[in-house]
């Protein structure tokens, strides 16, 4: 009668949150005050696949859930993103009959990397792909290693591990397993021989701190590795990116499957992987999975095409506190052939709790937008001095680069100025100040 | 002259190779001749080289290594003190100065031991805070932020009051140790950008003179800006 009660009262109060436009962790919260072990007395799919890591989180469910439904089956999947127990406790119980069966062939869960101990405590993911782990938000996660070891509890014994092979600390989750699979790419004509970084996370040997070599970077520390004492290196993939052409606009994946690209950026070659891996290893065909890949548009706004003006442009939601998610933004922008103005707003660093800490910034490799084709840089936001003493310790002109505190001045700037194609880079916590100005392309 | 950006690839959670970079840049604009020398674990180094030595914050593994490391500059280190080199330690790297260090796993690594100090480590959760800090030596506070896992115990007379963010140990409103011209805080990232005022002292003890810091108006900004936001956050 308990679990009866409490998937009704999360099922009424999702629906009345959704009438209202309220987000989903209220449900699950309430449910969990109500019942505390509920997610271990609901009866679950089959498959039970968990998606964590510090980028692509998100996106990678998305693909996921989008190649699945198109191969017939049935996905429950937190869509709104919330990825913390209560907002998974929403998602299984509103999926759930009022017995307590979820009645979908998978259960599809984005989980917030620092506190998948508590999600995964109940529920037990038959597979776990574990995307990167990165730099990220440091003001609460501490560290990558710290993330590590925080997830590595999450881990249950029997859940078969999908790890990306070219994160070295990400393959070290599948130290002393046997039956991980590992994804990855081979080497690609956009790799280089020297990392391209403002810091190297791969400098040293994740498992016995020894330096590290590699054969090849993908991007940042993300390539192919080795240790010089210990052995430790960068495993085989089952599944694999054997060609990009961001030009082009195209990927291979396994040597025989073609997906064209709407977002060309590495990014977005790493998440297509990833989901690709997933749909495999649930069983849909390879060449179904590139056929629905192909000129996929994500449908979670973060990459946003407007006017502005006479002026055409693109936002790239890119995370503050993360720079290897500006250093991706920037380098799309940076491939922009026919030239293009670069916009950076810093104003909120998060939309979820207060800090002002922009260390962060001094890890982005801005140097980058020194190249030809930039042609100017707009700065903004109320950190737009510190942004302009970063930009200070780059070599970009300083006539480059425009400085508003305000972003209303600056769209202002870029409305009556300059003919130039626009890419406006900034974090969830800032980018309605800029739409609010801007004319959206209709997805 | 010449400054030492000592474990530069292992020690930096993140962004503090800024701090080097600033004083290389006031330096340079008060007339110097600058170079800046990385340096890592298993380097040879006379200490007694540099005009300036910085070591940043690391994980709690990584420091691990670097104390390792640091057993073979013990005496070096000693005198570099006594002599009254201007040296700065930001993060956790200057908790292998004091006796011990004891893991979350409970494994006691001992320090380097020329502070009576001792560090205890737990892996449960991250205390992590916007800081305001005082100091008797700066006419304005200090900003920044902390991001540890550790508690310090036995510094009788810390370098900071704590106006917003965490102490030494749980309790304390005293931040960060000073002996003679080696700063030590837990402040993590580019604190000499965060800081101009901080940096033009630092560079007045390298110099022996005020050095020029006339160029410094979008770091005051920015620090102003900062300031306010703290104070506005504190309020709520």
């Amino acid at each position: 009668m308990k679990m009866f009660f409490t998937v009704l009262i999360c099922k009424l109060l999702r629906f009345a949150g959704k009438l209202i436009g309220k987000g989903s962790s209220f449900p699950g919260q309430v449910a969990l005050k109500l019942c505390p072990d509920i997610l271990s007395r609901v009866t679950l799919p089959e498959y039970i696949i968990a998606v964590t890591g510090s980028n692509g989180k998100t996106s990678t469910v998305e693909m996921i859930a989008h190649i699945l439904s198109e191969s017939g089956k049935s996905v429950a999947w937190n869509r709104e993103g919330s990825n913390q127990i209560e907002g998974v406790t929403t998602l299984v119980l509103s999926n759930a009959t009022l017995s307590g069966k979820v009645k979908r062939d998978i259960l599809l869960i984005e989980s917030d990397e620092r506190f998948a101990r508590y999600t995964f405590k109940y529920i037990k993911p038959t597979h776990y792909v574990i995307t990167n782990l990165y730099r990220d938000q440091l003001t609460r996660n501490g560290h990558p290693e710290w993330v590590f070891d925080a997830l590595k509890d999450s881990i249950h014994p029997e859940t078969k591990l999908i790890l990306n092979a070219d994160d070295p600390l990400v393959s070290c989750f599948g130290a002393d397993r046997d039956d991980v699979i590992y994804f990855g790419a081979d080497r690609l004509s956009t790799d280089t021989d020297e990392l391209v970084s403002v810091y190297n996370d791969g400098a040293y040997c994740p498992v016995c701190k020894s330096p590290m070599t590699y054969t090849t970077h993908h991007y940042n520390h993300i390539g192919h590795y080795a240790c010089s004492s210990c052995g430790y290196h960068r495993r085989d993939t089952a599944y694999t990116i054997t060609a990009v052409d961001l030009k082009k606009g195209e990927m291979e994946i396994d040597g025989k499957y073609k997906v064209s690209l709407a977002l060309k950026s590495l990014y977005n070659i790493y998440n297509i992987l990833a989901a690709y891996t997933v749909a495999r290893v649930v069983g849909t065909d390879g060449a179904k999975i590139a056929s629905v890949m192909s000129d996929y548009v994500m449908k979670n706004g973060r990459v946003i095409t407007f006017t502005i003006g006479e002026r055409r442009g693109t936002l790239l939601t890119s995370k503050h506190e993360n720079s290897i998610s500006y250093d991706q933004s920037l380098r799309v922008a940076c491939a922009c052939e026919q030239g293009c103005d670069v916009m950076i707003i810093v104003d909120a660093i998060s939309r979820k709790y207060f800090t002002s800490d922009v260390s962060w910034l001094w890890d982005i490799d801005f140097e980058m937008l020194g190249s030809d084709n930039i042609h100017e840089i707009v700065l903004a936001g109320k950190y737009v001095n510190s942004l302009a003493v970063r930009f200070s310790y780059t070599d970009i002109p300083r006539e480059k680069i425009k400085l508003f505190e305000s972003i209303e001045e600056a769209a202002d700037y870029l409305q009556n100025g300059g003919k130039e194609y626009i890419y406006a880079i900034t974090c969830f916590s800032d980018k309605g100040k800029l739409l609010a100005r801007v004319k959206e392309d209709q997805q | 002259m010449k400054l030492l950006h000592w474990y530069y690839d292992i020690m930096n959670l993140y962004g503090e190779y800024g701090n080097v970079r600033a004083l290389e840049r006031i330096l340079q604009k008060s007339g110097e001749n600058v170079t800046v020398e990385r340096r890592t674990l298993g380097d040879k180094l006379t200490l007694s080289d540099y005009d300036f030595i910085y070591i940043g914050s690391g994980t709690e593994r990584n420091q691990k290594v670097v104390l390792n490391d640091l057993r073979n500059y013990r005496e070096q280190l000693g005198d570099a003190i006594k002599s009254g080199k201007v040296m700065l330690m930001t993060g956790n790297s200057f908790e292998t100065l004091g006796k011990a260090i004891t893991d979350a796993q409970g494994e006691k690594h001992e320090g380097l031991g020329l502070y009576d100090f001792t560090v205890t480590e737990q892996n449960r959760s991250r205390e992590t805070a916007d800081a305001v800090f005082e100091a008797d030596f700066l006419s304005s506070p200090l900003v920044g932020f902390i991001n540890k896992c550790s508690e310090i115990q036995g510094i009788a007379k810390p370098m900071f009051s704590v106006k917003l963010g965490l102490g030494n140990e749980k309790g304390s409103r005293g931040e960060g140790m000073r002996d003679g011209n080696l700063f030590m805080t837990h402040l993590t990232g580019p604190v000499l950008i965060s800081n101009p005022h901080f940096l033009v002292y630092l560079a007045s003890l390298i110099l022996g003179r005020e050095p020029e810091s006339g160029y410094l108006e979008y770091e005051k900004k920015g620090y102003d800006v900062c300031v306010t936001e703290l104070m506005k956050s504190e309020e709520k």
